[in-house]
Parts: structure tokens; sequence; C-alpha cells
């Protein structure tokens, strides 16, 4: 009973003169505060530490793509899409620009590494219809833009296993396996082998069969040509 | 983090949904704090009413801090919002149109159809109008287009244009909202009360 009583007490509690009183004049100053939480959030952008904001894709994201290998194309496989006039990729040299006049794959567009970055190489980098592949000799510099375009968060980038390095020890110049080996090492050979006369090399045992059908000139340069990325505006207004 | 919708947080499917939700929520307070009587937007002309101005300006400077500060914790990307595409000459006559236009009528578009759907007779007249405008402006479409689609700026900031730290551009724009506050409290009170429903 008593504790009902209590309650009932506690609900009917009014404020004392005083605590109204109180409460009015700190009500009477209600915009007053109101202005000064404004300029206080406001000013409080002003002087907050400014730090450098992170860029592109998380670092753990980062992490994660650089140690995994899924990024390696092996030389066979672009071969066989070079052979095959596969349309869905670009070759991207990153070496210097001599290297790439003295020799470089068929079709490829040359993006020196310190140029990885201008204005006219992001159309190629920056896309989704075509995988990337990026080279270089051996496959170290080309890992670097891998890793830099990689960052900033960029698609369907690749990069060839080995370079050109492997690419001529494997493609252009096969070794002959010897007669101990298993037969897939025979098939791989014939493969590579047939891959490297589509590329312009030629073996003296062909001589007899191929003597009028000699060309030099190499395969015929194709345009590539990169829509630019049109990013799509989210319509707004009042 | 945000934008939740370019970032695939929520689907894209949602954003019409979203937007019905909001558009209902803007409209019941829009009425519901008597936006829909074309005397109290009238009122910030003649001066005995500066709620259209002191709503505006708050939500503008609140939803600014609000949003720099949640670029700053990393929950808002700034960079990916959308910034309004500026047509200069377009954007100066359309201003001075409007202007006018709510001026003399008393409502702005949004507004307008607040008071239609409560029954406003000025703002069926109103809204009329708009339709009479939107027809003129489609039929002389071509006589108009070189001004609707020229003097194009792209979607620019006065923050990359001018190069100011956008900080204290927030900080100095509060400033002038107080200000602009106090000030049409003074003018108020000096101007002759007008009672309205």
């Amino acid at each position: 009973m008593w504790l009902e009583k209590k309650l009932k007490k506690c609900f009917t509690h009014k404020p004392y003169k005083m605590d109204k009183k109180k409460i009015a004049r700190v009500t009477s100053f209600r915009y007053q505060i109101l202005a000064l939480i404004f300029i206080l959030l406001a000013g409080g952008l002003v002087l907050l530490p400014k730090y450098q904001k992170q860029e592109g894709i998380k670092s753990e994201a980062l992490l994660s793509h650089a140690t995994s290998p899924e990024r390696y194309i092996s030389t066979d496989q672009i071969a066989n899409k070079i052979i095959n006039k596969d349309p869905s990729f670009i070759l991207i040299d990153v070496r210097e620009e001599e290297s790439f006049k003295n020799y470089s794959l068929p079709n490829a567009i040359n993006i020196p590494l310190a140029k990885l970055f201008d204005e006219e190489s992001l159309p190629y980098l920056n896309q989704s219809q075509f995988d990337v592949v990026f080279f270089s000799n051996d496959h170290f510099y080309a890992d670097q833009a891998w890793m830099l375009c990689n960052r900033r968060g960029f698609k369907n980038l690749r990069v060839l296993n080995g370079g050109l390095n492997t690419w001529f020890t494997t493609i252009i110049n096969p070794e002959k396996p010897s007669q101990d080996m298993p037969a897939e090492a025979f098939e791989l050979y014939a493969t590579r082998k047939a891959s490297s006369m589509y590329f312009g090399v030629f073996y003296p045992d062909q001589q007899a069969v191929a003597e009028e059908s000699i060309s030099n000139t190499p395969a015929p340069k194709k345009v590539i040509t990169v829509q630019k990325k049109k990013k799509k505006p989210v319509e707004g207004g009042c | 983090m945000g934008p939740l919708i370019p970032n695939g947080l929520i689907p894209m499917e949602w954003d019409s949904i979203i937007a019905i939700i909001i558009g209902i929520a803007f409209g019941f307070v829009l009425e519901a704090s008597g936006f829909s009587s074309s005397r109290k937007l009238a009122g910030v002309f003649y001066g005995y009413d500066f709620a259209v101005l002191k709503v505006f300006f708050t939500a503008a400077a609140v939803s600014v801090i609000g949003i720099y500060y949640m670029d700053y914790l990393g929950y808002l990307d700034i960079n990916q919002l959308y910034v309004h595409p500026t047509y200069l000459w377009a954007a100066i006559i359309g201003g001075i149109i409007m202007g006018i236009g709510f001026v003399a009528g008393g409502f702005c578009p949004g507004t307008s159809l607040c008071a239609v759907a409560i029954g406003k007779l000025d703002a069926w007249v109103y809204v009329g109008g708009i339709m009479i405008g939107v027809f003129v402006f489609s039929e002389l479409y071509s006589f108009f287009e070189p001004i609707y689609n020229g003097y194009f700026l792209g979607n620019i900031t006065l923050v990359d244009s001018f190069g100011w730290n956008p900080y204290w551009v927030i900080f100095i724009f509060s400033i002038i909202a107080i200000v602009a506050f106090v000030v049409s409290d003074v003018v108020r009170k000096k101007v002759k009360k007008v009672f309205y429903s």
C-alpha cells in the first residue's frame, strides 16, 4: 500500500517553483544556445586537424590482391589469344619508348611507367571493356604498373608472367624437349613452335614447304579504340 | 562508406522507393509547418514572416556541416556526391523568372503542389500557370535551345572554381546565416503584423 502511495506521489510530483523559473530562464535563451552550437560545430570543422585522405581501394583489399597470383597470365595464353584474334584485351608495354620501338608484342600500346597516369593513357587503363595486360622485360615493372593501377581501383588488370624474356624462351624460341620427357611436353613444344611460326620465326624444316609464302611483314597493327568511361550522373533537384 | 546507393550498400532498384518516401516526408513537413500558405511564403518579401528564409538557410547550413563532418570521419565521400551542372545564363534567366513568380504567386514549385493537395484555389491557378509555362517552353524549345544548353560550365562548385577552403566557407556561411536570422527578426518586429491562416 505504501509503495502505491509513494509511486502516486512520484508521478503527480510537480516541479518546484524555483525549478520552473530556472527552466524558463534557460529556454528563453534557446535560440542563442542553438546559434552558439551552430557556430561551434562550424568552427570545429575549421579547427579540426586535416589529414590526407586515402584514395582508391582499401589497404586490406590491395594486400589481398597483391598476394594473389591470379593477376598473372602465361605467355602461352597470350600467344593463343593473339593468334585467335581475341578482341577482349589490350597489351600495354610499360618499358621505355626506345625498347618499345625496338621490339614489342603485336598491337601493344606503349605506356612507359613514368607516364602511367597521364591524361592520354588513362582511357586505356580505367575502363571496363577490355582486359589490360601489362608486360615489360621481366614482370617486375609490369607488376609495379599493376600495383599502381590496382591501388586506384581500376578493373581487369593482368600481368604477363615473366614478361618478354619468358615470351622469347617459350614462344619465340621454345626449347626442344629431350627424348625422356612426357608426351605433354612434346605437345606443348609443337604448339609453341606453331605459335612462333605465326609470329614470324622460320624453321629450317619448313623451308621446302614455305619457299614461296615468306613474308617478313609483321602482323598489321589494328587500331584499338577505347571509349572514355562516362560517369553516369545521379540526377537530383528541388 | 557512403553515399549508400552509388557504393552498392543499397541496391539501385530501391532508389525510386526511397525517393517516394523522402518525397512524402518532405511534403508532409512543408504542409505541417505552414508552407502551403502563399502568405507565409510571400512574407519574406514584405517582411512580416521570415520562416522560409530561416528554414532553408538552416537546412542548407546543417546539411553542409553534417556532410563535411561525415566526410572528415570517413562515412561519406564528398567527391561522389552529385553536383548540379551549371548552365550560366539559363540559371540567371531562370532564377529571375522563378523569383518574379515567387513574389507574384507566393509559391515555389514544391510548396504549390503541397497547397494543391490541401485544395487551395490560388495554388491550383499557380500550378496551371506552371503547366502553361512548360507547354510554351516545349513548343518554343528550338528557339530557347542555345540558352538552355549553352554557357555550360560543368559540375562546378564555388570551392573548386575559386580555390577556397571549404571549411572556412562553411564557417563564414554559418555566421552569415545567424546574422541573417537576427536581422530578419529585427525587421519582423518593426513591420506591422499580418494575420493569416
